[in-house]
């Protein structure tokens, strides 16, 4: 049981199972329905599979805030492609490739020219955002999903799968990076720079190539959460995903990353993505006005960020 | 320590939660509210434009007409496309009674719409149409019709006999598509020559600005050869109506333009612009959930419902049915 407690996830948990029980409460003959389960499962699929990849950065110490112009370019991306005749397989790599370069540009300007992070990824957020807006001519691009549509539909009720794909893909990818985090060589670097950047180079970790290669993997996990958002979308949109790279972070921190680096956990990050759909899909349920949701999200991200400086100073 | 930061966090949410039960008797009637009670989500593009407090108020009219109860809940953000997809996709797992929607984009809300039919959960779209997709009605401003009312009093404002230019908005939207062809089918008939209908003013005041000012100087209206100007939308009317008061040609030729906004009104009444088509957005609120409840309740009703159109000029701005286009009172219906 102490191992448990112990556990950075265990708090945000707590905090989900609470406020789900509350909206339960609240509405009882809707919200703990299963088909409101698998939606909301289906609505944190690109969060949760973006805050992947920021548990890294945030981890390392860093910050990339270029996330939700990553996934509005990769939507564009992919519907270009499809509009040429090509395959779905071609499309999804294309965009993940774009998105993943992207990302190891960020790496390249944080790790060589030595500029912020967070000043480095305002700036690609800005040019991914025109750049999308640019390979899209301005509106959103109409093309057949050819069966991406897939990944994120709702499946027939007899289905023996219970989620659709992209539920499956996110959850593989969560548990693959956490494994890398805690097992390999490259997750112990990135821990390491993200307490303490001088002794980790004086330990001799190759501090640029790992800044580099956590950068690209949160380009390409933004890529792959922008699959997903295709597939919800059905269409390019340049303009999607404004601001997603706020609730991506908050997720993160929800879920015991600190911003200072060093800590942070994939799971944990789940845990914070699940709660934003909660809080989102059970105001809708309970039918707040939408001020009153975004008042409320803001404080519980407060309220999580606070939980961390108090664990900090302890 | 562990304990006391699994307190801290149940204590957060407990906070966070406090909020609820006060904001929900505000909000609207819980779903527990009377049995068999209807339950209508209705779902704009966005909540803070003017159009859309209007749209409000009309589907709160409805509700109280027809005693059910409405829940009015926008994308979180304005205008955002995956937003209004899960709203669509959260309602249909509510089972809510059905639901009104105002789609903001034609092909990507044909799948979630399905589903929630699927689910036995009537859809009525609204202001803007979905391509395919199982609706039980649409209901909005018929544009052709709206188009060929401006062309009709374009040719009255010319007596028959001038040269016209449209200025389109952009290419693939299907409503102001269907202004053009409706105003350019009007002017034909009556006489009128056409000199320019393929110029786009694009999506913003700012390119539908250049866009005027290109046309304007290519066919050389300061030499007095342009004797009219159709403008499908709010927009694209603005634009011009810049591009003609830089020019020093506002009040000089005959302008129609499309929908409202206050500094419209005032070109009107200065006389810069001859005539605006307005559209009814308190009727479409209202008209979309009366159809749906009519559904709901067994009765048939129209696959295609007309919200209308109305011609605002100088001599009926503060007509009583213009105003009430112009200035719609909402304080009965909103509460504020």
């Amino acid at each position: 049981m102490k191992a448990w407690l112990a556990r950075p996830w265990f708090g945000p948990l707590v905090a989900l199972v609470v406020v789900y029980l509350l909206f339960v409460w609240l509405s009882p003959d809707t919200f703990a329905r299963s088909v409101n389960l698998s939606t909301m499962a289906r609505q944190t699929v690109v969060v949760a599979i973006a805050a992947v990849g920021m548990t890294y950065v945030i981890i390392h110490g860093g910050i990339d805030l270029s996330v939700g112009s990553a996934v509005a370019l990769t939507t564009v991306v992919i519907a270009r492609v499809l509009e040429r005749g090509s395959g779905p397989l071609v499309a999804v790599l294309a965009g993940v490739a774009v998105a993943s370069l992207a990302g190891a540009i960020n790496g390249l300007l944080v790790a060589r020219l030595r500029i912020t992070p967070f000043i480095v990824t305002l700036g690609t957020m800005g040019a991914l955002r025109g750049a999308a807006k640019g390979l899209a001519d301005e509106q959103k691009v109409d093309a057949d999903p050819s069966g991406l549509d897939q990944l994120m539909s709702a499946l027939s009720p007899s289905s023996p799968w219970l989620l659709p794909a992209g539920v499956w893909i996110a959850l593989a990818v969560a548990g693959l990076a956490a494994l890398a985090l805690g097992y390999t060589v490259f997750g112990r670097h990135v821990v390491a720079i993200g307490s303490n950047v001088r002794t980790a180079e004086l330990c001799g970790v190759p501090v640029a190539r790992v800044t580099i290669l956590v950068y690209a993997l949160a380009g390409a996990l933004a890529g792959l959460a922008g699959v997903m958002e295709f597939s919800t979308l059905t269409v390019g949109d340049p303009t999607d995903s404004i601001g997603l790279e706020l609730a991506v972070i908050a997720a993160v921190v929800i879920g015991g990353g600190s911003l200072a680096g060093g800590q942070g956990s994939i799971a944990g990050a789940m845990v914070g993505a699940v709660l934003m759909t909660v809080i989102r899909t059970g105001c809708t349920h309970v039918g707040v006005p939408n001020w009153v949701q975004e008042i409320l999200t803001g404080a519980i991200i407060v309220a999580a960020v606070g939980l961390e400086r108090l664990r900090r100073r302890r | 320590m562990e304990t006391r930061r699994t307190f801290c966090a149940a204590l957060t949410a407990l906070a966070a939660g406090a909020w609820l039960p006060g904001c929900r008797d505000k909000a609207a009637p819980g779903p527990g509210g009377g049995a068999g009670r209807l339950r209508i989500a209705v779902i704009p593009k966005g909540t803070t434009h003017e159009f859309w407090k209007s749209v409000h108020a009309g589907a709160v009219k409805a509700s109280r007409e027809l005693d059910v109860d409405i829940v009015w809940k926008g994308p979180l953000k304005e205008d955002d496309l995956k937003s209004q997809i899960d709203l669509v996709q959260s309602f249909t797992a509510q089972r809510v009674s059905g639901i009104v929607l105002a789609p903001l984009n034609d092909k990507a809300l044909v799948a979630s719409v399905n589903g929630a039919t699927r689910a036995q959960i009537p859809v009525v779209v609204f202001d803007s149409g979905l391509s395919g997709g199982e609706v039980v009605s649409f209901v909005a401003t018929d544009n052709r019709a709206a188009g060929r009312l401006a062309g009709g009093r374009m040719v009255k404002l010319l007596e028959g006999k001038g040269r016209i230019v449209v200025l389109r908005y952009q290419e693939g939207s299907a409503s102001t598509r269907e202004r053009e062809d409706g105003f350019l089918e009007a002017v034909k008939k009556g006489g009128l020559q056409v000199v320019s209908d393929n110029q786009y003013g694009g999506a913003t005041t700012q390119t539908a600005f250049a866009a005027s000012e290109s046309v304007l100087l290519a066919r050389g209206a300061d030499k007095g050869e342009i004797d009219g100007v159709f403008c499908p939308n709010e927009s694209t009317t603005f634009g011009m109506l810049l591009a003609l008061e830089k020019a020093k040609l506002a009040g000089k030729l005959r302008f129609i333009g499309f929908d409202a906004s206050d500094k419209l009104v005032a070109a009107v009444r200065s006389g810069d612009i001859d005539s605006l088509v307005l559209q009814d957005p308190f009727k479409m609120g209202h008209l979309a959930v009366k159809t749906l409840v009519d559904k709901l309740r067994g009765q048939a009703v129209e696959a295609r419902i007309d919200t209308g159109a109305s011609l605002a000029d100088k001599g009926n701005l503060d007509a009583p049915e213009i105003a009430a286009l112009l200035k719609p009172d909402l304080a009965p219906w909103l509460g504020k």
